[in-house]
């Protein structure tokens, strides 16, 4: 089920100093057919350096100012525990993969969530967690190695994390067995058209300047793959909805330094070490002149693909047998008749 | 990091400068940049140096433009006491 919405939203940042480049690049198709779950096979797709990915994280968590670029995860925080609250339902153990400083946890109320196991790799973002009224324990551990049992939470989340997994099929399914039958696993990843701008500009740049490019923008996950993927983990009654927040910025190494700062820089294995400022300069005319807004400021978009999936169990709706049908299509036009009938005859 | 603190420290504050030299040099930015959108056009082939031309004029603009030009005004709201 696809409910695509569209939600625009403005915030015109002060300006601020720039920082050397962040993440680009391409569509990543997952191949179907992967490793089986609980082993690592030489087709695994290692993409990203995680030992990286966590200094990254720890350095943004120690910067001084850290809290002025928490507006993206913030938002999508909320707009998780929102999610959350709309399943009419307690869970007395829940778990957040890819916490960071604990967005999701400072939306959340006791009633709601008895306990919080809240999970990332970096020990400074741990450490300065947000403040929330549920009980949390914070555990440093990979989001592809979650050191649960089997059936432990009755609700798993993930905010913004996932897209730096190297293995995302296995790390839905590491989601899928620590969740207990009839548990929950609402997530949020960013979605393909994830600062398409800034992908851009940068390759037409590089492309003028140096006579080829090379990806700056990590590889996101396509919409149909991602419900290939929670169904194959095992994930019942799906539910994809995709999300675009526009964030306008001043300038493009305004929003570069804002990446940075999110602990978002690229870390793929395939990065080019050296961006030069010749390329930077041209990639940041480039970006004015072909994405500016009216008012003079860059837009920079974040798609943001929700995803709800359910673990089985007996309770649940299921499709019905086929040829149980009592009533065919064709008579759709007559429903009102049909069912005043109905309730006359009772 | 930490090991290279001089030479990351000198870094930044040369990328700190960035913005405000680029806003300096708006029309030579606007140039290149219409020439590169050009190129993406249907039948336009964006090769290397295509716009190289107006990537020396924004390049010669931007080493000229000195960050900090005109220095700093502060302005004081002074309200009547009535």
């Amino acid at each position: 089920m696809l409910r695509p919405a569209r939600v625009v939203w403005s915030l015109w940042l002060r300006p601020r100093t720039p920082g050397v480049s962040a993440g680009n690049g391409d569509r990543r198709n997952v191949a179907s057919g992967g490793p089986p779950s609980g082993s690592t096979s030489p087709r695994t797709l290692n993409i990203f350096d995680r030992d990286l990915k966590r200094k990254q994280k720890n350095w943004a968590a120690r910067q001084p100012e850290s809290r002025k670029f928490d507006y993206l995860k913030e938002e999508i925080g909320s707009r998780i525990a929102d999610r959350v609250y709309d399943i009419a339902r307690n869970f007395p153990l829940a778990l957040d993969v890819g916490c960071g400083r604990g967005y999701i946890a400072q939306h959340l109320n006791k009633e709601t969530i008895g306990k919080f196991f809240q999970i990332d790799i970096a020990e400074n973002a741990l450490k300065n967690c947000l403040e929330t009224d549920i009980p949390t324990v914070s555990v440093l551990a990979d989001e592809e190695f979650l050191p649960f049992q089997e059936n432990t939470f009755d609700l798993v989340v993930s905010s913004l994390s996932l897209h730096w997994v190297n293995d995302l099929p296995r790390a839905l399914e590491q989601i899928h067995y620590v969740l207990k039958p009839d548990g929950v696993f609402v997530g949020a990843m960013f979605g393909g058209d994830t600062l398409y701008e800034l992908r851009c500009s940068l390759q037409l740049a590089e492309t003028e300047r140096e006579g080829g490019f090379s990806p700056h923008i990590s590889p996101f996950t396509a919409v149909n793959d991602l419900g290939h993927l929670l169904g194959r983990a095992g994930f019942n009654t799906l539910t994809v909805d995709t999300d675009e927040i526009q964030v306008n910025y001043p300038g493009m190494f305004e929003l570069m330094e804002d990446l940075q700062g999110m602990g978002e820089s690229n870390c793929s294995w395939n990065r080019k070490a050296l961006l030069h400022r010749d390329t930077m300069l041209a990639a940041a005319a480039v970006y004015r002149e072909m994405y500016r807004n009216e008012d003079g400021s860059l837009p920079a978009t974040y798609q943001i693909y929700h995803m709800i999936g359910w673990k089985y169990h007996d309770s649940q709706a299921r499709p019905a047998e086929r040829g149980s049908a009592t009533v065919s299509f064709g008579e759709l036009g007559k429903l009102n008749n049909l069912m005043s009938q109905e309730k006359n005859n009772l | 990091m930490s090991a290279h603190g001089a030479v990351w420290g000198r870094v930044r504050s040369r990328l700190r400068a960035f913005p405000e030299r680029l806003a300096a040099c708006g029309a030579e930015a606007a140039a290149y940049g219409r020439c590169v959108q050009a190129s993406t056009a249907p039948g336009g082939h964006l090769r290397k140096d295509l716009c190289a031309p107006e990537f020396e004029a924004l390049r010669s603009c931007f080493a000229a433009a000195v960050s900090g030009k005109g220095g700093c005004v502060m302005v004081l709201e002074v309200q009547e006491s009535p």
